[in-house]
């Protein structure tokens, strides 16, 4: 009686880790996907968010963080959202990275809709689709750098080998080679943030989301990580969208939107979005 | 998501917190400890008690004159005589009654001294009372021949001694009290013809450690009229009850009935009560370890906060989530469950050591029983840690799954 009802448990246990496997494997599809949206992508837009609000409720009071945003950023496009603290910066970086669902309006991320999607449909697009970079590098500091970068990896089923290569490959991408085994903690911080951009990358997403990526960094190591994320947008394509209060970050940009209040204050054009795009 | 990598992260976590893992771990490892020790040496002693039963039949049993048990000549107690053979005869399901003179003596061998046993009684019967009873060397005597005796092996062989008993040797025996004779403190002379097999213990008392007599020698040398009890033995099992009613009823107090059989299934029964209630004791320190791995495992839920919230974002599902942290519960309950299996293993051999098979006012001394781990048991105390983990991880880990992101990633 009692150790059928173990088995019983254990058997739950396995299962709930065997159908998340085969979910993965379910979308493992994605690369023929990827390619057709490749063809398609002068059409559809990386994000696109029409009036959008969210409202926070604390207690009894409601507090607005938007207040009806609507912008589109296209495939390859750099784009530097600004403004004053509370101005809902984060609030629409958290939407475009599917963790947070509008009140209202909508947000298509690749064209796909995502206030249709359950939870554990978003959390299969950000691991296949995004990328995300944070001012305070998050981490995992009991986890060598290359398994930091092995992480989104793990989560879709992919044998350790193939993993620990791409993640190898990825930091040597980023120039940490021969830091590979190191903790974060052995770090310094514009390492530290090399390794996370390579863990943004190493899924090879359609768009990184950086929420002041440069917040904690001297200007050197700033000029470094911007160089880095100019290249890989010229050169892979990868949409950016980041938060930043430095100009000369935002700067470098194809386009700055700045934001007040919940709502869009201003849009600036920089740049065009060249290369990629026809290739 | 691999199950190696589940674990591997797990494992991996746990690491990082060396101290309190280990602390998890050695509660759930002391709750399996006590239900595998104590279950262990109780299936042990139960079997011990069943077997020194079970070689006396079921369809056996023992009258003895009441107050005989405890107290040596007492003056008041019931005598039983060849009255009484006949009483006890005419019982419907008798099948045979065979009278028995009994007395606790001392023997001395190349300088040990030994607590024996003697039982006077016709010996052709001996094997009828005890199942596959053997002779190893010589005969049993003859009624008539009065000084001759067949002994038991521990005799022969006195274990601490390096002098043994053969064929045809003389024993001089010192006889102890109790017993229905007057004749204490004597010292009796026998000459070995027979040597039995070693076997063992029957109820309460060591075959091996006997000497057994004629029925005529034992009345003659005993110096008693009186019989020490009857052995009766019924048609068949189903008569022992009525049997048993029956002699009761006529004799009232003046004698206690015993009977193998339901010596047996009483004293399972209450060793069995004593297994669910040792276990139940090893349950609730196990039940112990189990809070004590949802409070770690909470804390440790909340220190991760930031953590989980980071899974979330790299696109981890929350069943992956609770996947992750529900195996770190399962490996504490499994390394705690075999470690405390182990532990128990050892803990089962020092507790048989120490405990006495009470054996009743009558047993020569205790028995250490070994004790029994059945593959049940074994894998009851491997898997029902692991079990008790998953339970006590479930809702930390449903909780760290169910985690709103945009949350988690704020927390400091």
């Amino acid at each position: 009686m009692f150790i059928s009802d173990i088995f019983g448990l254990a058997i739950k246990a396995v299962v709930a880790v065997d159908t998340s496997h085969i979910s993965q494997d379910v979308g493992s599809t994605h690369n023929d996907s990827q390619n057709c949206t490749k063809m398609n992508q002068a059409k559809v837009p990386s994000v696109e968010v029409s009036q959008v609000t969210k409202v926070y409720r604390v207690g009894h009071v409601n507090y607005p963080a938007l207040k009806g945003v609507s912008l589109r950023i296209d495939r390859g496009e750099f784009v530097a959202i600004m403004g004053p603290s509370g101005s809902g910066k984060s609030t629409l970086l958290n939407m475009i990275g599917t963790l947070d669902r509008p009140t209202s309006g909508r947000v298509r991320v690749d064209g796909i809709d995502i206030r249709r999607m359950s939870d554990d449909q978003l959390a299969k697009i950000r691991n296949r689709k995004i990328g995300f970079v944070y001012q305070s590098f998050n981490l995992i500091n009991r986890l060598t750098a290359v398994e930091n970068v092995e992480m989104p990896l793990i989560a879709r089923t992919i044998p350790k080998n193939v993993r620990q290569d791409r993640a190898v490959k990825m930091l040597g991408a980023v120039g940490l080679a021969r830091e590979t085994r190191k903790r974060p903690t052995e770090l310094s911080g514009g390492e530290q943030q090399r390794v996370a951009i390579a863990r943004a990358l190493v899924a090879k997403p359609t768009i990184v989301i950086a929420d002041e990526p440069t917040g904690n960094l001297d200007s050197k190591t700033t000029l470094e990580v911007l160089n880095y994320i100019t290249t890989v947008n010229k050169e892979m394509g990868t949409t950016f969208v980041i938060v930043t209060h430095n100009p000369e970050v935002s700067n470098k940009t194809h386009r700055i939107i700045t934001l007040r209040d919940g709502m869009i204050e201003k849009e600036q054009r920089l740049q065009r979005i060249d290369s990629y795009v026809g290739d | 998501m691999f199950v190696s990598d589940v674990f591997g992260l797990a494992i991996k976590a746990l690491l990082d917190r060396k101290m309190r893992s280990a602390l998890t771990i050695v509660g759930i490892m002391v709750g399996t400890a006590i239900i595998v020790a104590l279950i262990a040496s109780s299936n042990g002693m139960s079997a011990g008690i069943s077997s020194t039963m079970g070689k006396m039949g079921a369809s056996t049993l023992v009258v003895n004159s009441a107050g005989n048990f405890m107290s040596g000549g007492s003056g008041t107690q019931y005598k039983l005589s060849q009255d009484d053979v006949r009483i006890l005869s005419s019982i419907n399901g008798v099948a045979e009654v065979i009278p028995y003179y009994n007395q606790r003596a001392t023997i001395t061998v190349g300088g040990t001294s030994i607590d024996a046993e003697i039982e006077g009684m016709d010996l052709s019967k001996l094997s009828d009372l005890y199942k596959g009873i053997a002779l190893s060397n010589g005969a049993y005597p003859s009624d008539v021949d009065v000084t001759a005796a067949a002994i038991g092996s521990s005799i022969a062989t006195p274990t601490g001694s390096t002098v043994n008993i053969g064929l045809n040797n003389m024993i001089s025996v010192t006889l102890s009290g109790g017993g229905g004779g007057s004749s204490s403190g004597s010292t009796l002379t026998f000459l070995v013809r027979g040597i039995l097999s070693p076997y063992g213990r029957v109820l309460f008392s060591d075959i091996d450690n006997t000497i057994f007599i004629g029925l005529q020698s034992g009345q003659m040398l005993l110096k008693s009229s009186y019989y020490s009890g009857f052995y009766v033995i019924a048609s068949s099992t189903d008569d022992v009850s009525s049997v048993q009613a029956a002699i009761e009823s006529q004799y009232g107090d003046n004698v206690r009935v015993m009977n193998a059989g339901s010596m047996i299934s009483n004293i399972q029964s209450v060793s069995s009560q004593m297994t669910v209630y040792l276990g139940a004791i090893g349950g609730v320190s196990l039940f112990v370890a189990a809070v004590g791995i949802t409070n770690t495992m909470f804390v440790s839920v909340m220190e991760r906060t930031r953590e989980i919230g980071i899974l979330k974002a790299l696109g981890y599902q929350s069943g992956q989530i609770l996947s992750i942290f529900l195996s770190e519960a399962i490996v504490t309950g499994a390394v705690g469950g075999v470690l405390g299996t182990v532990v128990g293993y050892f803990l089962a051999y020092l507790m048989g050591g120490m405990m006495p098979m009470g054996g009743g006012p009558m047993s020569s001394g205790t028995t250490s029983t070994e004790p029994i781990f059945t593959t049940d048991l074994i894998l009851f105390s491997l898997l029902f840690p692991i079990a008790v983990s998953v339970l006590a991880g479930l809702y930390p880990a449903r909780r760290a799954s169910k985690m709103n992101p945009v949350v988690a990633l704020k927390y400091e």
